[in-house]
């Protein structure tokens, strides 16, 4: 279900605060067809076109894509809504790595399409191959078997070892890496920090704090690799035991590999469990990680990453507060999140003691 | 009615319009929503925070302010509001949260100061110490809010679907 704006919407588009319109499957599916009969060169009929997800973000679509000068194709389409947590949206980063990752060890998508102007969708967006399998839920995990958790949870851990191994200067992600005026990671946390300084009712003095803290004692990257940016137990299909791709490249970007690591042993991603996918000690998913990356692990920065990843959990869920309470959406899933603040703030002061 | 009350009331009624309503085709079901905004509209007129924890905060707050203003006496500090800056018996939770909200920007302001450069090289131990004791009442007002918060729902928020805990 796609959030819309409260009853002062019309004040607020006025104001030239808010984009103007909300995303219809209907208009979209329409639209969709069109873009794909130029793309294909022939008409094409859209079919079992659904909604695969109500995320907070991104929105994703499943469809097969019919036409009489091909065989049926099932395909998944991305949008960035004008209203979701992160808007404006760029397809770029996710483009880039579908696009840099085939002959690599790392399983993603095949990119079809893409369109950054959305002119056709009205949506900046991007097409790509279905692939088989489900997406493991991180609070359904206790579900599975253990054996089955290890299984997967190692293959998780080395694909991450290869993507850090990607030289990403030779694909389309070097564009990524700007002027080179200022270390990616340091920028990256100035923007979060920017991101939490836009007005909204609550302060969290120790999230402004810690904020800077971050910014001045960021660690030097052992290597400046790829970095997939929500790499979490929850962001991959399986299909028998077998991880058949990584999802969800839209944080992409170049920086310290301590990022996906740190981000990927969150309790929060593993059924609240210290131990990764609730069955791998994080002893062993460092040496599992250091064998696949052949990079030797930091404690320090491990630890200085694992502070980032509740400060940017937390300026995620300001996100959803500001979205709510200025941009008046009425996505109550919003409100609520605006009320885990006080949790997260208080796991990320106990995350930084560790660091310090 | 304070603002951040006021915004949730709103925001149910809103999203119980937007969203549930238009998908609810039972006349039932129907009845049941229209009667919830109703209820809401009643609680917009008639119900606000407990003071309680908002006022647990403040005096949290201020405990903190004296104690800097007790460690930093012999420093060039930034301005400390007097205490208490409740009086006796407010119960207000519009002046409450005002209070509780100028209150965290204003330790958020002393903490950058503790932890600056200024006041390290004025006094290191000083500064480490107002550093120590102004987490550590930050620390205590956010298990305040801690106390008063539900437990997170997040696989039911993010796929609606129902799950036993």
């Amino acid at each position: 279900m796609q959030p819309i704006k409260r009853s002062d919407e019309n004040a607020h588009a006025a104001a030239g605060r808010l984009p103007g319109s909300v995303v219809d499957d209907d208009i979209m599916q329409s639209a969709l067809a069109v873009h794909l009969g130029r793309k294909f060169g022939n008409e094409v009929e859209i079919c079992s076109f659904a909604r695969k997800s109500s995320g907070f973000s991104w929105i994703t679509y499943s469809f097969v894509a019919r036409s009489p000068s091909m065989a049926d194709r099932k395909l998944i389409l991305r949008i960035g809504p004008p209203n979701g947590l992160f808007a404006p949206y760029s397809v770029l980063p996710q483009v880039y790595a579908l696009q840099s990752m085939p002959g690599t060890r790392v399983p993603v998508p095949g990119l079809v399409t893409f369109d950054q102007n959305g002119a056709e969708i009205g949506f900046p967006f991007f097409i790509c191959e279905h692939v088989e399998g489900d997406v493991p839920a991180p609070w359904a995990g206790s579900q599975l078997d253990e054996g089955h958790r290890r299984g997967i949870a190692g293959q998780f851990i080395a694909i991450l070892g290869e993507l850090h191994k990607v030289d990403w200067k030779e694909t389309p992600l070097a564009i990524l890496n700007g002027a080179g005026n200022e270390r990616g990671e340091v920028g990256a946390i100035a923007a979060w920090r920017a991101s939490l300084a836009r007005p909204t009712a609550r302060y969290y003095p120790l999230l402004d704090w810690g904020g800077r803290w971050l910014k001045d004692n960021c660690p030097v990257p052992p290597r400046r690799t790829v970095v997939h940016g929500d790499y979490r137990i929850g962001n991959f299909l399986e299909d028998d035991r077998k991880i058949t791709a990584i999802l969800d490249w839209e944080l992409t970007h170049l920086g310290d590999p301590h990022e996906d690591l740190a981000w990927a042993l969150m309790p929060t991603f593993n059924a609240g469990s210290r131990k990764f996918y609730g069955v791998v000690e994080r002893d062993e998913v460092i040496e599992l990680y250091q064998k696949a990356s052949g990079i030797a692990v930091s404690r320090k920065s491990l630890a200085f990453y694992e502070a980032y990843a509740l400060y940017q959990a937390a300026a995620i869920q300001m996100c959803a507060v500001r979205a709510f309470e200025v941009d008046r959406f009425n996505d109550m899933r919003m409100a609520v999140m605006a009320t885990q603040m006080a949790s997260i703030v208080r796991a990320f002061d106990r995350a930084l003691e560790a660091v310090a | 009615m304070s603002k951040s009350f006021d915004l949730l009331i709103d925001g149910m009624i809103d999203a119980l319009r937007a969203h549930v309503l238009p998908k609810s085709g039972d006349d039932f079901a129907r009845g049941q929503v229209f009667s919830v905004i109703f209820a809401l509209n009643g609680l917009k007129l008639a119900a606000d925070w407990k003071a309680g924890p908002l006022q647990e905060e403040v005096r949290l707050q201020d405990t903190a302010f004296f104690e800097v203003r007790r460690l930093a006496a012999k420093m060039q500090h930034p301005p400390i509001p007097a205490t208490p800056r409740m009086e006796a018996g407010l119960a207000d939770p519009v002046r409450l949260e005002t209070l509780r909200d100028e209150g965290d920007r204003q330790l958020g302001e002393l903490l950058f100061w503790a932890t600056g450069e200024g006041a390290l090289a004025a006094d290191r131990d000083t500064a480490k110490e107002i550093e120590r004791a102004l987490r550590g009442f930050i620390r205590e007002q956010l298990k305040v809010e801690i106390g008063i918060t539900a437990k997170s729902m997040l696989h039911q928020i993010a796929t609606g679907e129902e799950q036993r805990q």
